[in-house]
């Protein structure tokens, strides 16, 4: 499969100016270098003028980004081998027919940042999007996961699409922005669905005085380095898999330039990574529910007391109470209870003169045998083998007995 | 150390501690570090059972694939966290010859050999000691077992350091000539399996990897530029295994054994494979002083039963798993994995955690 004589023309047809589509094409150049592939890439400086006529074009193949409606009518009627590249969408039927696509997977861009929100304590969100136009129909497809979990969360879903900010009615903008950051319950995570989109936040949070992150923990997508330099805070960011994407594309233009024959592939990209800064390092609190059971079973753990207690005690479900530990514990309430249970056995172990069956009914343990296998699973000894640890490590200091799962 | 220290982490609830056939209880043993990490390892096939690490949020789950209780580690069928040998990996048509002699082995993979066959040191039962701050487990294979050639005597460190690096330090030797290939076959999952592993972003420093064919056996060495298998710089698993790549279909996803660049010192594990996973910020560092790494991308967990209520699933884990190249005994590198009596056996491999912030 020697390219070497004459090279394969292929155009990208990419917007140049925006972080996401260069690193794509970054990923394009990585592939073919790591191939050695020679292509002679046809980039314009707008890819816009090149639409007219670009089915008489006498290329061999064409990389585009379909974000853009007129690229895909364009390309709709091409000859040559044509790989997309875009967004996902929630709805198949928003794909492009028989064309292979490579997209960035907004769902799970949305989902990560708000992961990352969720897990630094916050419990109410919303989302800054942009009006909608045909050019960023994957703003929409962020604002649906963003619905979407909220839906399944059973929380309040604000969202704001704004006005597009240009010079004239900047003010108007700025203003527009503050009073819905003002009428936003707090403290509250935002998703901005750009970094672009987060910074004008920023700083509307800034002139509104609204303090980021204590009252409003922002990230934006993108993981633009620009966003981390322009302001006095820096900006969290999700990393979208534009170089994988860009890998992905040459690939499967380069099989297509070899004659394979592809099904109508669809690859989807997971984001990157998360990049987590100044604007979105909320320090977590326990929610008021976890903290209240927490206190429940400290005092009671060795009661033999049961989760459906501490629920009502705490005054919720318990399906909900085990959704509220699962967040911020990571495990659940029988866990939570049994660290209490295991960590009082190991005390009495360590400072007094009980027998096993002793401290196994102190410590709330069902049976003796019980006890022992949590021992054996949990700290790969038995009691007693624990004791002769003690007893032989008593020259050093023991370990001092902490609330568990701190 | 080897632990006794306070609880900090989820328990998994189906655990029980067995009787073992021979009238002895299996044991766990717990090396935990200054950094919250434990690791639980049983004396049954040495296997790894846990490792109960935290995330970027502080959250403390277990990364490793495993059976709801100890029964599964009784057979094992997909090789959970195990100890790997004499063979680890194929040995085409369970068969090869060794100064003159032909040896059949046990054949448990269609007419092939996988993984020390029936007597695989990861259903033994190992002898387990505490060895300064590490978990000495020793284990004698008897001539014939599986088939193979010479009694062997095997000797596995497992070491915790501060800084979440778990260093496995095989050492072997035999009384008579034999095959050997051994390695630790854990299936990690670094989202604590909130989710598959698609998410997981990998590299390998690898420039070539075998191509197999239907049964996995190599058929020979290609390059990875311009395929799937390119790993040089970090792309996302599940993407890759949408690829189209005829390897990919013939293996039903990764199961492929890389090779690896030269070893410049024996005694020093170099890294040659990171995996990243963004969601939780834990990233998994693979340093290691075998020739070869096999990426398998857990093809065949489908209805796997594990630790939670629903059974695994296709992708749910992936291996790692450093060694010697599959099936090298049946070829022209015969040499290089015969274990012969006056010599020692040695290998080295280290999985280091680090959390992204």
């Amino acid at each position: 499969m020697s390219e070497t004589q004459s090279s394969y023309r292929v155009a990208l047809l990419f917007n140049a100016n925006k972080i996401y589509d260069r690193e794509i094409i970054t990923g394009i150049g990585d592939y073919l270098r790591s191939t050695r592939t020679g292509w002679d890439l046809f980039l314009e400086e707008d890819y816009r003028c090149r639409l007219n006529g670009i089915e008489r074009w006498q290329g061999h193949g064409i990389i585009a980004d379909f974000d853009d409606p007129e690229v895909s009518a364009a390309l709709a009627r091409s000859q040559l081998p044509v790989v997309a590249v875009g967004g996902s969408y929630a709805d198949e039927s928003d794909y492009p027919d028989k064309v292979p696509y490579v997209a960035t997977d907004n769902f799970k861009l949305v989902k990560l940042a708000l992961d990352h929100l969720i897990e630094s304590g916050l419990q109410r969100f919303a989302c800054f999007s942009l009006p909608a136009a045909p050019t960023n129909r994957w703003a929409q497809e962020r604002e649906k996961a963003f619905e979407f979990r909220m839906r399944q969360e059973g929380l309040e879903c604000h969202i704001y699409r704004g006005e597009k900010t240009y010079a004239p009615s900047w003010e108007t903008t700025v203003r527009q922005q503050m009073e819905w950051l003002q009428s936003l319950p707090k403290p509250i995570g935002i998703v901005a669905v750009t970094d672009a989109r987060a910074l004008q936040l920023l700083q509307a949070c800034l002139s509104a005085d609204i303090a980021v992150p204590e009252q409003v923990a922002l990230i934006g997508i993108d993981n633009d380095p620009l966003a981390r330099t322009l302001t006095r805070i820096p900006l969290s960011s999700v990393a979208q898999g534009t170089h994988e994407m860009g890998m992905t594309a040459a690939h499967l233009m380069h099989r297509m330039l070899h004659g394979v024959q592809l099904d109508p592939t669809r690859i989807v990209i997971p984001p990157a990574g998360i990049n987590v800064m100044a604007s979105s390092r909320h320090e977590p609190a326990n929610h008021p529910y976890v903290m209240k059971a927490r206190h429940f079973i400290r005092l009671h753990a060795c009661h033999g007391i049961r989760t459906e207690q501490v629920a009502d005690y705490v005054g919720v479900s318990r399906s909900s109470l085990e959704m509220y530990f699962r967040r911020s514990r990571g495990h659940s309430v029988h866990d939570e209870i049994l660290h209490f249970k295991l960590a009082a056995a190991q005390q009495l172990l360590r400072d007094e003169n009980l027998s096993i069956a002793e401290i196994a009914i102190r410590c709330g343990f069902s049976s003796m045998q019980y006890m022992h296998a949590v021992f054996k699973r949990e700290l790969g000894c038995t009691p007693r083998g624990y004791q002769e640890q003690l007893a032989l490590s008593s020259d050093e200091p023991a370990h001092p007995l902490n609330e568990t799962g701190q | 150390m080897i632990s006794n220290d306070p609880m900090h982490s989820t328990l998994s609830r189906h655990e029980t501690i067995r009787q073992a056939p021979a009238g002895r209880n299996y044991s766990y043993y717990t090396l935990s570090n200054a950094h919250d990490s434990r690791v639980v390892i049983s004396d049954l096939g040495a296997n790894l059972i846990s490792w109960f690490a935290r995330d970027r949020y502080g959250r403390v789950q277990d990364i490793l694939l495993g059976y709801p209780d100890v029964t599964g580690y009784e057979t094992n069928p997909v090789y959970f966290g195990g100890l790997i040998g004499r063979w680890a990996n194929r040995i085409e048509a369970a068969r090869f010859s060794l100064d003159g002699v032909e040896y059949r082995v046990d054949s448990n993979e269609g007419r092939n050999h996988l993984h020390g066959g029936d007597a695989g040191f990861h259903l033994a039962l190992w002898d387990a000691e505490r060895d300064g701050d590490g978990l000495l487990m020793k284990y004698v294979s008897h001539e014939g077992d599986g088939g193979f050639p010479g009694t062997v005597r095997v000797a596995v460190r497992y070491c915790l350091d501060d800084q979440d690096a778990l260093t496995i330090d095989f050492s072997a030797t035999s009384d008579a000539p034999t095959p050997i290939n051994l390695t630790s076959h854990p299936y990690f999952n670094l989202n604590g399996g909130t989710a598959d592993i698609y998410d997981h972003i990998l590299s390998i420093e690898a420039d070539s990897y075998l191509t197999i064919d239907a049964s996995a056996i190599p058929t020979g060495r290609a390059e990875v530029s311009g395929s799937a298998f390119d790993f040089r710089q970090p792309a996302p698993i599940g993407p890759r295994l949408a690829w189209p790549d005829p390897q990919l279909k013939l293996g039903h996803g990764f199961d492929h054994c890389y090779c690896l660049p030269p070893l410049l010192n024996e005694a020093e594990p170099r890294e040659v494979a990171t995996v990243f996973d963004p969601g939780s910020g834990r990233q998994l560092t693979v340093a290691t002083t075998a020739p070869g790494l096999q990426f398998y991308s857990g093809n065949f967990l489908d209805g796997v039963q594990g630790r939670k209520p629903d059974p695994y699933r296709k992708h749910d884990g992936f291996c790692l798993e450093a060694q010697a190249f599959p099936n090298q005994i049946n070829g022209p590198d015969k040499e290089a994995v015969i274990l012969r009596p006056g010599q020692v056996f040695r290998q080295i491999t280290r999985y280091a955690l680090s959390l992204w912030p």
